[in-house]
């Protein structure tokens, strides 16, 4: 039938076309139902497990955002080893985030060695929607190794032991990350944060441990 | 008009020797996860080797993508490495992308791996057309 629509165009084609099936349409690769739930089934008990294994907290998980400003809240936060320092974020080139900023926001930076989060929270705002992220509401509460992030606003009721105040931010040593040099900075042996509120930047942790995991869209934020 | 339908037909009988779908839906899949990723390389040596693996495994997961596409012969050892790559990526990535990656990518695999190359067309519709002519052939 596409002869008779343009007879002249493209006959070489249509002509070995025809001549490969002298029968209806020409023999094609196809996916094979059963050939791909030989794969599927098995994938998905797997992915069932994996996020069955992380809602229960006996799999650790990373995270790594940034350009995007998301929030985090927690009713508490307990760390040992905490550093906080002032820094410089500089966003993916072109990215549609830097709106007027240049692409670059000033942020503190906080790293933790070992935090402890109850009621943790976490939203990204998609426009118009939230990509909403609780965990940790239960008895178990969510655990975080090596946790550092990037803030523009952070808030909170906070308890600092052995805190060193006004350190060279190149000097830090107690959650093992180190900042500029000639940037002031503090330190502490442990901290603790109720009612915490973060704007972040940018957030990395070495294992993220989340019991009670939800992931879902919500109209509103934390 | 003729240069593109030309064009275009020949795009067709490219797709139908390999498994495209499987293909493009796998390197998608990768690249949401990076997009998702993001996180200035600065922090990401901070916290050393495991952070480098999440941004190794979507890598890996565009470039079994385009190899199923432009290398269709090997794409059972592409399809098997890329669905593990893949569910990896819950580990390793922000939960595979916040799981959209991770269902394009396994999906992708599974579409790669069920292909089989020159195949007859359905065998029901193609009875149901020309009726007796094809069950005389077989």
């Amino acid at each position: 039938m596409a002869l008779s629509e343009n007879p002249e165009s493209g006959s070489v084609s249509e002509a070995s076309e025809a001549s490969e099936t002298p029968d209806g349409p020409a023999r094609r690769g196809r996916v094979r139902a059963r050939r791909a739930a030989v794969m599927a089934v098995p994938a998905t008990l797997v992915a069932g497990t994996l996020a069955v294994l992380t809602a229960e907290g006996a799999l650790g998980v990373q995270f790594a955002i940034s350009g995007m400003p998301f929030t985090v809240t927690a009713t508490e936060l307990n760390g040992t080893g905490f550093e906080q320092f002032g820094g410089l974020d500089e966003m993916a080139p072109g990215s549609p985030n830097a709106g007027d900023t240049g692409g670059q926001v000033l942020v503190v930076t906080s790293a933790i060695k070992n935090a402890t989060l109850t009621k943790l929270c976490q939203s990204v705002d998609l426009g118009g929607t939230n990509l909403l992220i609780t965990a940790g509401s239960g008895a178990e509460k969510v655990t975080a190794s090596d946790l550092t992030t990037d803030s523009t606003e952070l808030s909170g009721d906070a308890a600092f032991n052995n805190i060193e105040i006004g350190n060279d931010a190149s000097t830090l040593t107690k959650a093992g990350v180190k900042g500029p040099i000639g940037v002031f900075s503090q330190q502490a042996d442990t901290v603790r944060i109720a009612n915490l509120r973060q704007t972040n930047y940018a957030t990395t942790a070495g294992v993220f441990k989340l019991p009670g995991l939800k992931l879902r869209f919500s109209s509103t934020g934390c | 008009m003729s240069s593109r339908t030309g064009f275009r037909s020949a795009f067709r009988r490219w797709r139908a020797d390999r498994p495209f779908w499987g293909g493009v839906l796998l390197a998608l899949g990768g690249a949401e996860v990076l997009l998702t990723m993001k996180a200035s390389v600065k922090v990401m040596l901070h916290a050393g080797m495991q952070g480098l693996a999440g941004y190794l495994l979507p890598t890996l997961m565009v470039l079994l993508g385009l190899l199923i596409l432009f290398n269709p012969a090997q794409r059972l050892f592409y399809s098997i490495t890329g669905v593990l790559v893949a569910l990896g990526t819950w580990l390793t990535s922000n939960l595979g992308g916040f799981f959209v990656g991770l269902l394009l990518g396994v999906v992708g695999s599974c579409l790669a791996f069920g292909w089989l190359p020159d195949q007859e067309p359905r065998v029901r519709r193609r009875l149901r057309r020309d009726g007796g002519v094809a069950a005389t052939e077989v």
